[in-house]
C-alpha cells in the first residue's frame, strides 16, 4: 500500500530532527514570553478581587477559541510562519500560567507574609523573596500544563506555515492517496507524541531542581 | 555584648478597624520600662494581637501614640523600624523554602552584614537556643520538630539583637512538656540578654511564671490591672481579675514565693528533704506526696511545716502592711 | 440586604455576562458586515442559507461525538473502577497522558488517510480524542470518593451497586461534569479541523477564506467558531451547576 517506513526515515531522518527542533524551539519561546507575562499579569491581579476575576475570566474565556479560528484571524495581520504561530501559542499559554500564578499566591500563607513583613521585608522584597518561592511549584504546574497545550496547537498552526512538526502531518493530508501519505502524517504525529512526552519529563525535573529543597514534599 | 532594652511608651491608643462600629483597642496607655518582660494576658478576641502589633506597625493605630526609646514610631520608616524589633508569632511561620540558617539571616541581611558577621551570629544563636549548629544550620524548617522551630523562631527574632522584642502566644502551639521546657530556656535567656519583651498570651500560668509585670486585658483591651504576678495573685484588683486567674491562685503564688523568704522552723534531719532555691509550692508538694509533717530544708538551715506555708502565704496577700 | 442584592447582582453578571458579550460581538460583526460591499466570491459564503448550514454542520459534530463520548467513556471509567486493578488503573492513566500528547490534527488526518475523508471520520476521531479525557476523569472523580463516606454507606447495608448509584457517582459527578465540558470545548475546536478531511462545518469558512485570501470570510468564520465555542463552555458550566449535588 504504501512506501515501507524505514525507507521513508532513512530518506528523511535529518529533516524530521530538523522539524522536531524547529517545533521545540517554537514551543519554548512562546512558553518563556507567556511566562513572563502570565506571572506578570498574575502579580498584577492575585490580590485584587475585581482585576482577579476579569482576569480569569477573559482567560477562560480565550482558551475555549478554536485555535485554527485564532491563527486564521491572525494571519491576515501577522502574515504567516513563525510570528502567528508563537502569538497564539502564548495567547493558549497565558490562561494555565496566570491561574496558577494566581492559586499559588493565593496559598502563602498569611502569616508567612506577615512575619516576613514583621521583620522589615518591604513589599517588593516579600514578593520576590517569600511569595514568588513559595508560590513557584504551583506556577511550575501551570507552565507544564501550557506545554502540553502548546505542543498540540503548534501542529496546527503549520497551516499558516508555522514552524515544526505539523508540516509532516499536513503533506500527509495533501499527498493523501499517494504511496507516502500515511508516513508523513504517522511519523509526524508520533514525534509531536514523543517530543510533548519529553516536554513534560522536562517539567518534571524543572519543578524539582528550581523548587526548594523545604519545599520538596 | 548584647544591647539592652529599651522603655516602650504607649498613650491613649486606640484602633477602629475599618467597617466596625466599635473600636478593637480603645485608649490604651501604657508604659513598659527597660529590660522589662511584659505580659499581656486576656481571653480571645480582647484585643492583646492587635493591641501589639501597633508597636511594630503591622497594624496602623488609628489614633494615639507609641514611642520606643524616646522616639516616635509612627514618625519612622516601617521597614526600618521594624528590623530593629524581634517578632515571633504564633505559627512561628518560619519560610518553609529557606534553610534554618538563611531563616534567621533575614534580618541582619536586610540590614546588609557581612557574610562572615552574619554566619558567626547564625552559628552563636543556634547555640543560645540549644541547637547545635552543625546539625541544625541546614536544615529546612520541616525537618524540624515542634519546639526546634520555636526555638529557631526566636533565635530569629534576636538575629539582629534588637533591643525589642514582640512576641504573639510563641509557645502557644507545643505541648505542655515542651512548652515548660521553652518557657525556662526562654526565661534563662532573658535573663542574660535582657530584652525589652511584650508578651502576649491566654495562659494566665505562663504569664506569671514569666512575666516581670502582667496586663490583665478585658474588652477592646482594657487595662483591668498592671502590676507583678504576686500583687495580682495577692490582690486582684476587681472580679474581672478574679474570674481570670481562676482556681489555684494559692498554689500559683506559692510557686513565687522561694523558700528563703521565709521564716523556718529548727532543722529537723529524720525529715524528707527539700532544695533551698526551691519554691514554697515545691516544699507543699513534697508535703503532700509523702504525707510528712514537715520538709527539712536541705543545707540544714531549717524545716517547714503546713502552718508556716499557710501564713508565709497570708503575709504576701498584704504585702504592703507587713514591710 | 443590600449584601445580598450585590452578590445576586454578582451572580446574575457571572452568569449571563458571557452570552451577553457574545450577542454583542456578533451583533457588531453583522453590522460590520453589512457595511462592506462584497464581491461575488465573499458573496457565494457569506449568506445566511450557507451560514446556518455551516453552523449546524459543526453543532452536530459538535453535540453528537460528545454525546457518543458520554455514552462511552462514562460507562468505561465505571467498570475501570469497579475492576479495581493497580494494571488497569495505570494502563487508563498512561492511555490518557499518551491521548493528551496527541496532537488532535493528526488524530483526524491520520484516520483520514487509512480510512475515508467525510463525516464519519471527523465523527468517530472526535470521540477517539475525547474519550481518554472522560474515561479518566470518570475514574479519578471516583477514586476521589472520601473512604469514610464509602464504608458508613456499605455499614448501612448498601449493596456494592446501591453504593456506587447513590453515594459514589453523585458524589463523583462534578469531576465527571468537567472532564465532559472540556470535551464538549475540545470537540468545537477538532470539529473546525474537520474541514481538513471534507467533513464541513465553520472550519470550511476559515479555510476558504485563507486560500481565497478574502479577510471577511475568515473573520465570519473564526468568530462564528469562538462564539460557539464559548456559548458551549458557558451552558456546560450551567448545567454543571445545576446538576451539581447541593452541599458540594
Ligand atoms: N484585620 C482585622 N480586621 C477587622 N477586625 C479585626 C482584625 N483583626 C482583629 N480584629 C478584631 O479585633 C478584635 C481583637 O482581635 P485580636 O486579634 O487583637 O484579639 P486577641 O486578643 O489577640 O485574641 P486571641 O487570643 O484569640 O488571639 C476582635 O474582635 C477581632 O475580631
Ligand atoms: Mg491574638
Amino acid at each position: 500500500m504504501s512506501g515501507s517506513l524505514d525507507v521513508f526515515l532513512a530518506r528523511r531522518w535529518e529533516d524530521l530532527v530538523m522539524l522536531t527542533l524547529q517545533h521545540l524551539a517554537v514551543v519554548a519561546l512562546s512558553l518563556a514570553i507567556a511566562t513572563v507575562l502570565g506571572v506578570l499579569i498574575g502579580l498584577l491581579v492575585w490580590d485584587r478581587n475585581v482585576p482577579r476575576t476579569a482576569a480569569l475570566t477573559a482567560a477562560g474565556i480565550a482558551i475555549t477559541i478554536p485555535s485554527l479560528a485564532l491563527l486564521a484571524l491572525l494571519s491576515p495581520v501577522l502574515g504567516l510562519g513563525w510570528a502567528p504561530t508563537v502569538v497564539s501559542l502564548v495567547f493558549y499559554s497565558l490562561l494555565p500560567i496566570v491561574r496558577n500564578t494566581v492559586v499559588g499566591l493565593r496559598e502563602v500563607p498569611a502569616h508567612l507574609v506577615e512575619s516576613a513583613r514583621g521583620m522589615g521585608m518591604t513589599p517588593v522584597k516579600t514578593l520576590l523573596s517569600i511569595q514568588l518561592p513559595l508560590a513557584w511549584p504551583v506556577i511550575v504546574t501551570g507552565i507544564r500544563v501550557a506545554a502540553q497545550l502548546t505542543v498540540g496547537i503548534a501542529a496546527i498552526a503549520a497551516y499558516v506555515a508555522g514552524p515544526g512538526l505539523g508540516l509532516y502531518i499536513f503533506k500527509g493530508l495533501s499527498s493523501l492517496g499517494s504511496a507516502n501519505a500515511l508516513n508523513f502524517a504517522l511519523t509526524g504525529t508520533i514525534c509531536v507524541v514523543l517530543l510533548a512526552l519529553l516536554i513534560d519529563g522536562a517539567f518534571v525535573l524543572i519543578a524539582r531542581y528550581s523548587t526548594s529543597r523545604g519545599l520538596r514534599v | 555584648m548584647s544591647e539592652p532594652g529599651v522603655g516602650i511608651e504607649l498613650s491613649h491608643v486606640t484602633k477602629l478597624y475599618a467597617g466596625q462600629q466599635q473600636a478593637a483597642v480603645e485608649d490604651f496607655s501604657l508604659s513598659v520600662d527597660p529590660g522589662e518582660l511584659v505580659m499581656f494576658v486576656g481571653p480571645s478576641g480582647c484585643g492583646k494581637t492587635t493591641t501589639m502589633k501597633m508597636i511594630n506597625r503591622i497594624i496602623e493605630p488609628s489614633s494615639g501614640s507609641i514611642t520606643i526609646d524616646g522616639q516616635d514610631v509612627l514618625s519612622l520608616d516601617p521597614n526600618e523600624l521594624r528590623r530593629h524589633i524581634g517578632y515571633v508569632i504564633q505559627q512561628i511561620g518560619l519560610f518553609p523554602h529557606m534553610t534554618i540558617a538563611e531563616n534567621i539571616a533575614t534580618v541582619p541581611k536586610l540590614l546588609g552584614w557581612s557574610r562572615e558577621r552574619t554566619n558567626n551570629r547564625v552559628d552563636e544563636l543556634l547555640r543560645t537556643v540549644q541547637l547545635d549548629p552543625a546539625v541544625f544550620a541546614h536544615r529546612y524548617p520541616k525537618q524540624l520538630s515542634g519546639g526546634q522551630q520555636q526555638r529557631v523562631g526566636v533565635a530569629r527574632a534576636l538575629a539582629a539583637d534588637p533591643p525589642v522584642m514582640l512576641m504573639d502566644e510563641p509557645f502557644g502551639a507545643t505541648d505542655p512538656i515542651t512548652r515548660q521546657k521553652l518557657q525556662a530556656e526562654f526565661l534563662k535567656l532573658q535573663a542574660d540578654i535582657g530584652k525589652t519583651i511584650i508578651f502576649v498570651t491566654h495562659d494566665f500560668d505562663e504569664a506569671v511564671r514569666l512575666g516581670d509585670r502582667i496586663a490583665v486585658l478585658g474588652e477592646r483591651s482594657r487595662i483591668e490591672q498592671f502590676d507583678t504576678p504576686a500583687n495580682i495573685l495577692a490582690n486582684p484588683a476587681n472580679d474581672y481579675v478574679s474570674s481570670f486567674i481562676g482556681h489555684g491562685a494559692g498554689l500559683m503564688r506559692l510557686a513565687l514565693i522561694p523558700i528563703s523568704d521565709v521564716e523556718l522552723d529548727a532543722p529537723d534531719a529524720t525529715a524528707p528533704a527539700v532544695d533551698a532555691d526551691s519554691s514554697l509550692r515545691d516544699a507543699l508538694d513534697l508535703l503532700m506526696v509523702t504525707g510528712a509533717e514537715r520538709v527539712n530544708v536541705s543545707g540544714g538551715e531549717g524545716s517547714l511545716t503546713h502552718a508556716r506555708i499557710s501564713a508565709a502565704l497570708n503575709k504576701a496577700r498584704h504585702p504592703v502592711e507587713a514591710s | 440586604m443590600t449584601a445580598l442584592t450585590e452578590q445576586r447582582a454578582r451572580l446574575g453578571l457571572k452568569r449571563f455576562g458571557t452570552p451577553f458579550a457574545v450577542v454583542v460581538v456578533l451583533a457588531v460583526l453583522f453590522l460590520w458586515l453589512g457595511s462592506l460591499t462584497l464581491d461575488s466570491i465573499e458573496e457565494r459564503t457569506l449568506n445566511t442559507s450557507y451560514l446556518v448550514e455551516r453552523t449546524q454542520e459543526h453543532l452536530i459534530l459538535t453535540v453528537a461525538s460528545s454525546a457518543l463520548v458520554a455514552l462511552l467513556a462514562i460507562p468505561a471509567g465505571i467498570a475501570a473502577y469497579r475492576v479495581r486493578s493497580k494494571a488497569v488503573r495505570a494502563f487508563v492513566i498512561g492511555l490518557g497522558n499518551i491521548g493528551q500528547a496527541t496532537p488532535a490534527v493528526g488524530v483526524v488526518i491520520l484516520l483520514a488517510i487509512v480510512w475515508q475523508t467525510g463525516f464519519f471520520t471527523a465523527l468517530i476521531s472526535l470521540v477517539a480524542y475525547c474519550f481518554l479525557p472522560v474515561l479518566r476523569n470518570t475514574l479519578t472523580g471516583l477514586e476521589q470518593v472520601d473512604q469514610a463516606t464509602r464504608e458508613a454507606a456499605r455499614g448501612m447495608g448498601m449493596t456494592p451497586r446501591q453504593v456506587l448509584w447513590r453515594i459514589e457517582l453523585p458524589l463523583a459527578s462534578p469531576v465527571i461534569l468537567a472532564g465532559l465540558r472540556t470535551a464538549l470545548v475540545f470537540s468545537v475546536g477538532v470539529a473546525t479541523i474537520a474541514t481538513f478531511i471534507n467533513a464541513g462545518g465553520l472550519g470550511d469558512m476559515i479555510v476558504n477564506g485563507l486560500k481565497l485570501q478574502r479577510y471577511p470570510v475568515i473573520v465570519v468564520g473564526a468568530v462564528l467558531v469562538a462564539a460557539i465555542a464559548v456559548l458551549i463552555d458557558w451552558a456546560a458550566g450551567l448545567v454543571e451547576d445545576l446538576v451539581r449535588p447541593r452541599g458540594l
